[in-house]
């Protein structure tokens, strides 16, 4: 609760960083901007090449089915990656001044969320001009988003917390954020996978967000909500988890900086 | 009791602060892995049971040696850093000048880092835009406040910061040692700042070696020495037995 009053007390600072991360990830401004859009297409266009004509996945219509799991996964990495270095990064001022620490970490989310939200309205466009087309569904967009986020807050928490005493953990993430890549059913669907496989899949919380998102956009059907339930209390154990951790490791932040 | 404590802005109840001195630090999971067992640092005691309550409205002086944990009681105010043992209770909303300019961005413009600084002090948009004409007008930059801070003289530097940090709004403010730099002329003006706050009944901590200052302030003089309270009390007769005893 004092968490909530502190960020409204905080709240320009809070805009501000966040402005600061989606602006500063991309130096300069306008040509800057579609970098950050354009990096994600390419990879999509490198993709949708690879898997129906190399790898010759067999999946009707394989750039959107792709783009509408592969941008939400984009979404989770993006901001797996930058959390990492939320409070190394601005070491210098947490020497000087207290504001709310949490502040940092929820910045790189929310700047991340702005992102998507932006990557999204490209994702309708495409929709749209690939004959796919859009259906009332895409009203539970919001819904898997917040639960995505919420997920999202919990990993920053823990990440940009760790990283100040451990600074190597960033590798070790980028590896795993490399299996997972593989280990979340993207480029696939679930059921090429032999039986036990696909429970093991379920073990990775990004599954059943990734088949949400294709759900609701490219198959246009209700996502499975029993599985939503599950990830949404697994999100929130994950985000509770991080907050607690985050503050027990802020004491020693600037002593550790 | 509750009662009691809200009329004090700061309450220091019995604080241990430790540092942990390292000579060659191990900052990666690989090294702490590979040499657990080494166990290269040095513990320095800071703070050594530190019992302080100061009254709101007053305005009070932190004396003592260099290295004797001023600026550390200071930062555990400010919720810098984490007492060790002990508990620091602050009622009201507080701001510290420990370091002059905290999230400038040489880049910028003087008014955009108004606004950047300000915001880490926990102000909002509107309360700034309130604020600003008088924050550059005390810092006396109407001419250069939309010309980038790098281009700035280390005195601009420090008035613009101490001008946004003395408009915050804050019930309690501390300021460790920066009334020194500016030219006597701005000096004096924050000095009468300062009476001016204690008359609107804000609390003062304040860090400094300037004695004459000291005495011309303050209520009450603490003394720190080898990170434990030597003597407290009204501030001449600290000060005094302070110069006794340095000469």
């Amino acid at each position: 609760m004092k968490l909530f009053k502190d960020l409204y007390q905080y709240r320009e600072l809070l805009k501000t960083n966040v402005q600061k991360e989606i602006r500063g990830k991309y130096k300069g401004a306008w040509l800057g901007i579609i970098w950050s859009f354009l990096n994600p297409l390419l990879m999509l266009m490198v993709y949708s090449l690879v898997f129906p004509y190399i790898m010759r996945v067999q999946i009707p219509n394989y750039t959107m089915f792709l783009m509408t799991a592969l941008m939400p996964w984009n979404f989770f990495t993006q901001t797996v990656a930058n959390s990492s270095f939320a409070v190394i990064a601005s070491g210098s001022i947490l020497k000087k001044v207290y504001f709310p620490r949490e502040i940092l970490p929820i910045s790189v989310v929310l700047s991340n969320v702005v992102n998507f939200l932006i990557t999204f309205i490209i994702i309708i466009v495409f929709l749209i001009f690939s004959g796919v087309g859009i259906s009332w569904t895409i009203l539970l967009f919001p819904l898997v988003l917040i639960i995505q986020t919420l997920l999202m807050f919990g990993i920053a928490f823990i990440l940009s917390a760790i990283t100040v005493y451990a600074r190597d953990v960033e590798h070790i993430v980028n590896v795993i954020v490399m299996a997972l890549f593989y280990g979340t059913p993207i480029v696939y669907t679930i059921d090429m996978l032999p039986a036990k496989f696909q429970t093991l899949l379920y073990l990775n919380p990004m599954t059943s967000i990734i088949e949400a998102y294709r759900d609701i956009l490219f198959y246009q059907k209700l996502p499975n909500f029993l599985n939503l339930g599950i990830i949404t209390v697994i999100s929130i154990v994950v985000m509770m988890f991080g907050l607690w951790l985050f503050r027990k490791l802020q004491r020693n932040f600037v002593e550790e900086l | 009791m509750k009662t009691k404590e809200k009329e004090y802005a700061i309450i220091v109840k019995d604080v241990y602060k430790d540092f942990k001195q390292y000579y060659d630090k191990a900052n990666t999971l690989k090294e702490k892995l590979l040499f657990w067992n080494r166990n290269d640092n040095e513990v320095l005691h800071i703070l050594q049971g530190i019992n302080l309550k100061i009254e709101k409205g007053k305005m009070v002086a932190l004396i003592g040696t260099n290295g004797s944990g001023k600026s550390t009681l200071l930062k555990l105010m400010t919720k810098i850093i984490y007492p060790n043992k002990g508990e620091i209770i602050v009622n009201g909303k507080l701001a510290s000048l420990l370091e002059l300019g905290a999230g400038f961005h040489p880049d910028f413009s003087g008014r955009e880092n108004i606004y950047f600084n300000a915001s880490i002090f926990g102000m909002t948009r509107k309360e700034i835009d309130k604020r600003i004409d008088d924050i550059i007008e005390f810092a006396e930059l109407e001419n250069f406040i939309d010309n980038p801070i790098r281009t700035y003289s280390s005195g601009m530097y420090m008035r613009l910061a101490f001008s946004v940090a003395i408009n915050v709004d804050a019930d309690i403010l501390l300021i460790d040692e920066i009334l020194a730099v500016g030219d006597q002329h701005f000096q004096d003006k924050c000095h009468a700042k300062m009476k001016e706050l204690k008359k609107q009944g804000k609390t003062l901590v304040f860090v400094s070696h300037s004695m004459p200052t000291v005495n011309e302030f303050c209520d009450e003089a603490v003394w720190l020495q080898n990170g434990k309270i030597r003597m407290i009390g009204k501030t001449k007769e600290v000060t005094d037995k302070y110069l006794e005893v340095c000469r």
